[in-house]
This record gives structure tokens, C-alpha cells and sequence, in this order.
């Protein structure tokens, strides 16, 4: 039995550094910011670990339009770094072919701290979920195996993978890796209001900011919670539905009634710059935003009841200076350094 | 990566260790020994063997043909008579039965290699991707998941396996070859319909370096519509897709439709 057992053993050792030789393969770790506001980091960093190696891959990848069918439409496409990675102006995803998605594509930051994707959570993995855009027939269009071969004939791929991991291989496995890698170094944590709270800087908040904060805390906090300003559940805001997408959110995974137009709540660090807004895009400011909270949702027999009014109306009662000291606060979660960070650049 | 290849090379030998019985009955020293083992799965309806375009009837008067029948096998274990459990390789431990890749006798190949030499008296494997192979996201897929999406076993709106693929169309008493899609699979963490599948053997099957014995597994498909539970198509159940009422009985049902027919020790 001891034998097999170093038998075993000196095979792995063998092979492993063999490959190292062939493919020039190094892993230099990479560290993910867990900035102290936040709260727990939701990845199993230990599956996939960061290198610099498998960041540059993925940064690569990420940037590549051969991952679409027509070999121009990049994930970068609709998310670009200067909105905190979305499609600007845009309400709906554009896609090959002159396709358009059905929904408005979300910012990329802060992945590593998120258990679900996209505006249904119809991704429960970090990694599966660039499958969903790259098959999409409205967006990239695409089949993964097809991705793969563009890959395997692609000699500067041949090294990347080769260096970003142990057995060099040109798989699924090891695009979508290094596509998370890239997401997972992606962190949003040093806006004002970041620094304001970890007392960074010796930044403060302006009056109006602060009585934003306040009023953010009373009106919104319950479900825009922590400092991701997400509580990561699926609600129905009363928005009323538009019969040209007929969008039923949360349900079309499941089919179960109670799921009826329940969206992802949103993020929102980086909100001054994602607009337009709401899961199909069809408010284009902050303002048209809390207005609809303010004047009151539709009713459409499943709205959340944290959003009941005691008139029996759907919606959120703010002042005009309540409005106007929220959106002064939401602006200091714009987070330059990482709008203009060249590590997530293309160029 | 280099500490996952360590671990599962101490695993392995850790249940090397636990598994290889030094001796058996007849003095025979396995130690070290491994062999390969073929799992043969055979699609049948009731006692008639599966062939697409072939229209089979079910309870409440309802019909179905089938064009396109494969799914997802994987977490394959083998236990020995002391109790000793072999565990296929986790990285390769998962399979497409596709009823497409049959041979002549409609049977499909599922070929483990490398398996430790020993007598096995049961046989177990999940139907579908458990959780925590789901957890892993995209580590030690390989290029699994490429090949399922090929398969069109990977959904693309939502990312999920299906575990089950059943197209067609049925009929009943008032509708005729309208379209028939059982599509079964988990939905990310919301939605488990992982079964696992435990068979006792009818004899022992010997796994040496010499030999290749298969087990030949039967699969009555027609124990997804009537098995632990009867569903209708009429009532919902001709469209199966993520529905968190149907997916679960479909995945108890299909839970039922195996069973080990025969042993061939050669």
C-alpha cells in the first residue's frame, strides 16, 4: 500500500512540474480588498484563488469579442469601466445581430460579496454566470464550445491559459475562472461615504449629504441594506408593467405566483453613473426614480407590502428636500478611484 | 490547484487504503489491482425496450413519443461485501447517458476505469449535479460544462444542468402530438432535485485488471410519468421545466426507474 501511496504522490509532483516548465505557468497571488464595511465575502476564494496570471486572462477575456458569435460584441460592450461597468445611456442590453436584451444591464463591482446574478438571480454562481450572456441569442449569441475553439486557435490565448493555470488547458473551466478572477478583483469601496465611515481622510459629509443619510436610513435602508445597499432580495416595487416585454422577473424562473415581477434589489454604490435605471431602464435620472416612489407604484396584486401606505396606496411619502438630500447622499457613493482604475481598463 | 491535486491524490490513496481488500474469500491478493467496469444503462417503457418515434401509452388514456431522451448521471460509488466504498474520481464522476449514443440494442456505455479491484455487491449514483459539485461553480469541470451545453444539457437563461431530457410530443383523448419537454434540473441553490439512486446487485460483480464486467442497469422511463406519483400531461406536466410543485415529483419519479437486470462477470 505505501507503495502506490508515493506512486500516487510522485506521479501529481511529476506532472505538475512538468507542466510548469512547458507552459510557463506562475501563480503570483493576487489579493481581494475586504474593505471593513462590507459585509461577508460570498466566493469561495480557496476554488479559484487570484493571480496576476489569471487576472490578466481574464481582464483579456472579459475585453474579447471572440466570445460572441460575430466576434465584436465583448462583455465589455455593455459594461463599460466609466458607468461602474454598464451599458451608458442604454435602457435595454444590446446585443449581436442588432438584438435587444430584455433587461438593462447591471454594474460589475463587489461580485465576490453577492451570492446571486442578474436582475432574477437566474445565476447562483459567480462563475456560470457569463454562460447566460455569451448564449443569449439577443446578446453575445454564442455556444461555449465555440468560444473554446476560437480560444484553442488563438496562439496568445495558448500562453495566457498557459500561464494562468497549472495544466495550461484551454477549457470552460479555466475561461470562466479567469473571467472571475477579473469580477472578483473588481471592488467598489472607496467612495466618499466609504471613507466617511471607516473615518479615512479626514472626510466628512456635507449637511445635506448627512441629512440624506438620514433620510435614506428611514426611507430606504430596509431594503438597499449594509454597505452594499443591497439586503440580495427579489422584490416587487409597483413599477407597472411594460406590455411590450411583459417582463415577469423572478417568476420566469420558477413559474411560482409569488414571484410575479420581483426584481433583484439593486446596488447602489456607483448609482450616480449606472442610469438609466430600474431592471428595464425607463427612468434616466434619480429624480424620475424617487418621484415614482414618491407619487406611488401600481398595484399589481404583488407589490411589497413593506411599501404600503396607510391611504392603502403602493410607494415611499418624500419631501421635496427629502428627495433632494438622498440623491445628494447617493452621490457620495460614486467611487472615482474605481471608475478610473487602470488594472480594469483596456487600454 | 497543486493543493487540490495533493489532496486528491492523499484522498485517493486514504481510499485506496479503506477499500483495496488485500484478500478475498479465495486468498486471492488484490492489493494495488484496478480494472475497469462498464455500467450499461438500457432504456425501456414497462417490459418493452425504448426506441424514438415509437408511441407508448401511460395512465389517463395519455401517449408519447419521444425523440430525444439523455441525463445526467454522475457521483457513481461501488461498496464491497466488508462495506468498503469505492468513489469514482470526483473531477470525472459525472455523465450523459444519451439514448442518441446507444449501440444497436439501444444500450448506452458508461466506462469507469481504474476502478479498485475488489467484489462489489451495490451500486449507487446521483441523477443530476448534487449541491456541492454546483458550488464549485466552475472548478473541476474541465470542459464539462462546454459538453453539456453541446448536450443541451446546461440551460442558457438560467444558469442550472438539466438533469433530465425528455423531448416529443403526447396525445390524449383531446389533443394529438402536441409538444412534450421535460426539462428537470436544480435552479442554482432555491431548488434541489438531486436524487441519489442506490441498487443492490443480484450477484457480485468481480472488478480485476483482467476481466471487464458490466452491470446492466434498466431504465422504465415511463416510471417518470407513473411512477411514485402518476402525472398527466393534460394537467401541466407535457412542459416541466423549473416549477418548483412538478420538478420534485418528476425527479422522486425518475428516482424509481432504475434497476440493476443483470451482472456479466467476464
Amino acid at each position: 500500500m505505501k507503495k502506490v501511496t508515493l506512486l500516487v504522490l510522485s506521479l501529481c509532483v511529476f506532472s505538475c512540474s512538468k507542466t510548469d516548465e512547458i507552459n510557463g505557468y506562475q501563480a503570483t497571488p493576487l489579493e481581494v480588498v475586504i474593505p471593513e464595511n462590507f459585509p461577508q465575502i460570498q466566493y469561495n476564494l480557496d476554488n479559484n484563488p487570484v493571480t496576476q496570471e489569471g487576472f490578466e486572462l481574464g481582464k483579456l477575456l472579459f475585453y474579447e469579442g471572440k466570445l460572441s458569435s460575430n466576434d465584436a460584441i465583448s462583455c465589455a460592450f455593455c459594461h463599460e469601466q466609466a458607468f461602474a461597468f454598464t451599458h451608458h445611456g442604454h435602457t435595454l442590453s444590446h446585443g449581436v445581430n442588432g438584438g435587444v436584451g430584455f433587461r438593462n444591464a447591471q454594474p460589475i463591482q463587489n461580485m465576490a460579496y453577492q451570492m446571486e446574478f442578474m436582475w432574477d438571480g437566474a445565476a447562483s454562481h459567480l462563475d456560470f454566470q457569463p454562460i447566460i450572456p455569451i448564449t443569449s441569442e439577443l446578446e453575445m449569441g454564442e455556444i461555449l464550445s465555440n468560444v473554446i475553439n476560437k480560444l484553442k486557435n488563438d496562439a496568445g490565448y495558448q500562453y495566457q491559459f498557459g500561464r494562468a493555470f497549472e495544466n495550461g488547458e484551454i477549457n470552460s473551466e479555466n475561461m470562466l475562472k479567469a473571467l472571475s478572477q477579473f469580477m472578483n478583483m473588481m471592488v467598489s469601496s472607496n467612495s466618499k461615504y466609504d471613507k466617511y465611515v471607516r473615518g479615512e481622510d479626514n472626510v466628512q459629509l456635507s449637511n445635506i449629504e448627512l441629512d440624506g443619510l438620514a433620510n435614506f436610513e428611514t426611507n430606504c435602508a430596509s431594503c438597499h441594506a449594509t454597505d452594499l445597499f443591497t439586503d440580495h432580495t427579489y422584490r416587487n416595487n409597483g413599477l407597472s408593467v411594460n406590455p411590450m416585454l411583459d417582463d415577469k422577473g423572478r417568476y420566469n424562473l420558477f413559474e411560482n405566483p409569488d414571484d410575479l415581477y420581483k426584481f433583484r434589489v439593486p446596488s447602489l454604490r456607483n448609482i450616480e453613473v449606472t442610469y438609466p435605471y430600474m431592471h428595464d431602464g425607463r427612468f434616466s435620472t434619480l429624480e424620475a426614480v424617487l418621484e415614482f416612489y414618491n407619487s406611488g407604484g401600481t398595484d399589481n396584486g404583488n407589490v411589497d407590502p413593506s411599501l404600503l401606505r396607510e391611504n392603502g396606496t403602493y410607494g415611499i411619502t418624500l419631501s421635496n428636500y427629502e428627495k433632494e438630500s438622498i440623491i445628494a447622499f447617493l452621490n457620495t457613493l460614486t467611487d472615482h478611484e474605481f471608475l478610473q482604475d487602470d488594472r480594469f481598463s483596456e487600454f | 490547484m497543486k493543493i487540490t491535486k495533493i489532496a486528491f491524490a492523499i484522498m485517493l490513496c486514504i481510499s485506496m487504503i479503506s477499500c483495496a481488500s488485500d484478500d478475498d474469500a479465495s486468498g486471492e491478493d488484490l492489493t494495488g489491482q484496478t480494472g475497469e467496469l462498464i455500467l450499461k444503462f438500457d432504456n425501456g417503457v414497462g417490459d418493452q425496450d425504448f426506441i424514438f418515434g415509437t408511441t407508448y401509452s401511460k395512465s389517463n388514456n395519455e401517449s408519447y413519443k419521444l425523440d430525444n431522451l439523455k441525463y445526467i448521471i454522475s457521483n457513481v460509488q461501488l461498496t464491497d461485501d466488508p462495506g468498503n466504498v469505492f468513489t469514482y474520481p470526483t473531477a470525472d464522476n459525472v455523465f450523459i447517458v444519451d439514448e442518441a449514443n446507444g449501440n444497436n440494442a439501444g444500450e448506452i456505455y458508461v466506462v469507469l476505469e481504474n476502478v479498485t479491484a475488489a467484489d462489489y455487491v451495490s451500486v449507487s449514483f446521483g441523477v443530476g449535479i448534487d449541491q456541492d459539485r454546483f458550488a464549485l461553480g466552475a472548478d473541476g469541470q474541465g470542459d464539462f460544462l462546454e459538453y453539456a451545453q453541446d448536450q443541451g444539457m446546461f440551460w442558457s437563461w438560467a444558469s442550472g444542468y438539466k438533469f433530465i431530457r425528455f423531448d416529443g410530443t403526447f396525445s390524449s383523448d383531446t389533443m394529438t402530438d402536441e409538444p412534450l419537454n421535460l426539462h428537470m434540473g436544480s435552479v442554482g441553490t432555491s431548488l434541489d432535485n438531486y436524487r441519489a439512486v442506490n441498487l443492490t446487485l443480484p450477484n457480485t460483480v468481480r472488478v480485476r485488471e483482467a476481466s471487464q464486467p458490466e452491470i446492466h442497469i434498466v431504465a422504465d422511463i415511463s416510471q417518470a410519468f407513473d411512477g411514485e406519483t402518476s402525472v398527466n400531461f393534460m394537467d401541466g406536466y407535457d412542459q416541466v421545466h423549473t416549477d418548483a410543485n412538478e420538478t420534485p415529483i418528476i425527479a422522486n419519479n425518475v428516482m424509481g426507474m432504475f434497476e440493476v437486470h443483470h451482472i456479466h462477470n467476464n
